[in-house]
């Protein structure tokens, strides 16, 4: 356990944790695009940037991403000083000339003070920001389907030579965790498209009912030990099943009792 | 495991008051979502209340490659972490009994997590048909 000082308030944190956890867990608002706790901490949306200082620093402070910044004993965290405030409308400022049309990053610098940006905005923007919460997912997952490619301000995030993944299982991760909803996707006739890529979506063998898409399913068989005919069946459909169960058990009960 | 949810299907009259209890205690931005629990007719008159079994060896558990179901060894239920789930539905379609659900209103992965060792469900119960005991 260490003891760390947050805008003035003493406050306990996990040893190895980051800043921005504590923040979280202290409720206190701190602006945060690419962080997911189902990721490691990337550091790529910079939003998340915090003042720190020591007792010992002489007076001097640093600004750090608090994803990214261990805490330590001591350590003197201020979250809205003029100058976090500052740095976090600039980046704004520049999130919005390259996402001019997302209502995600409109709205976070209206809260923040930018109304507009004073950059030119990028022609035709995808509203991508690339903090690779998608890629990450992707590797988390252990597919790693997508990657960012090209160079400087050409670099997108994309399929290998845009085809469709070959390692693509269609689960719509990358497209869920997306900040600024992205990656788009279309279930259609059975049928799941993402990444240019179709997938065969598994209808509920009783109702229809369309769940996840098979590649997916097998993906899971593979990687964990679960019979595979739970996969069959839509959760509607299960949840009958089991009330049916049950309910002949409980018939069956009262028989013998009578 | 300290406690356990156990329900008593011949004493369910269906009137859903769980369903209510369920969705109000587990509302969000003051909206009500989804119920986790729901007790179905399986001939005329007679119900099963339908919820998470919280099983031992939990399909959900397994199908979640992001960790995000973990069991709470003081409450034995199987609570998710919604800071973690990245809303994939694993768990949706693995779980045999259809107890992890999809909850339109907000948007995100639901399962029952016996409110934190509490149910509001057991309490609003009107015929005692959900127990939560310890053991
Ligand atoms: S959340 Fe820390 S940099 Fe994006």
């Amino acid at each position: 356990m260490v003891l760390i000082q947050i805008n003035g308030k003493m406050v306990k944190a996990h040893e190895g944790e980051m800043v921005l956890s504590v923040l979280r867990r202290e409720g206190i608002e701190v602006p945060a695009l690419c962080d997911h706790q189902a990721l490691e901490p990337g550091g790529s949306c910079r939003l998340c940037m915090v003042e720190i200082t020591k007792a010992d620093w002489d007076g001097w402070t640093k600004n750090v991403t608090s994803c990214l910044y261990p805490v330590e004993e001591g350590l003197i965290v201020s979250t809205h000083s003029e100058g976090v405030l500052e740095i976090r409308r600039n980046i704004l400022d520049m999130l919005l000339a390259r996402c001019p049309n997302s209502d995600v990053i409109q709205k976070l610098a209206e809260e923040h003070g930018v109304m507009k940006t004073s950059f030119d905005t990028l022609p035709d923007s995808d509203n991508c920001i690339m903090c690779y919460a998608c890629t990450r997912v992707c590797e988390v997952l252990g597919k790693s389907a997508i990657s960012a490619v090209m160079r400087g301000h050409k670099k997108v995030i994309a399929s290998p030579f845009g085809d469709a993944p070959p390692d693509c299982i269609g689960c719509l991760s990358c497209a869920h965790i997306c900040p600024t909803n992205v990656i788009l996707w279309k279930d259609e006739n059975g049928k799941r498209t993402i990444w240019n890529k179709s997938f065969d979506l598994i209808t509920c063998k009783k109702c229809g009912k369309e769940t996840i898409s098979r590649e997916f399913a097998d993906y899971l068989l593979e990687q964990r030990d679960i019979p595979a005919d739970y996969f069959e069946t839509c959760d509607d459909c299960k949840r009958m099943e089991l009330a049916f169960k049950m309910g002949g058990l409980v018939d069956g009960a009262e028989e013998v009792a009578i | 495991m300290k406690f356990r949810y156990k329900v008593i299907p011949s004493l369910c009259i269906g009137c859903r008051t769980c369903e209510l209890a369920c969705a109000f205690t587990h509302a969000k931005d003051k909206k009500p979502g989804r119920s986790r629990i729901y007790p179905i007719a399986y001939k005329k008159d007679k119900y099963v209340p339908v919820v998470c079994l919280q099983c031992d060896d939990a399909a959900c558990v397994k199908s979640c490659l992001f960790d995000a179901l973990k069991r709470n060894e003081e409450t034995g239920a199987i609570e998710l972490n919604i800071d973690r789930c990245v809303k994939c539905e694993a768990c949706v379609a693995a779980c045999p009994f259809g107890c992890a659900l999809v909850d339109d209103v907000h948007d995100e992965v639901i399962k029952c997590d016996i409110c934190e060792g509490t149910p509001a469900c057991v309490q609003f119960c009107p015929t005692k048909a959900l127990v939560y005991e310890k053991i």
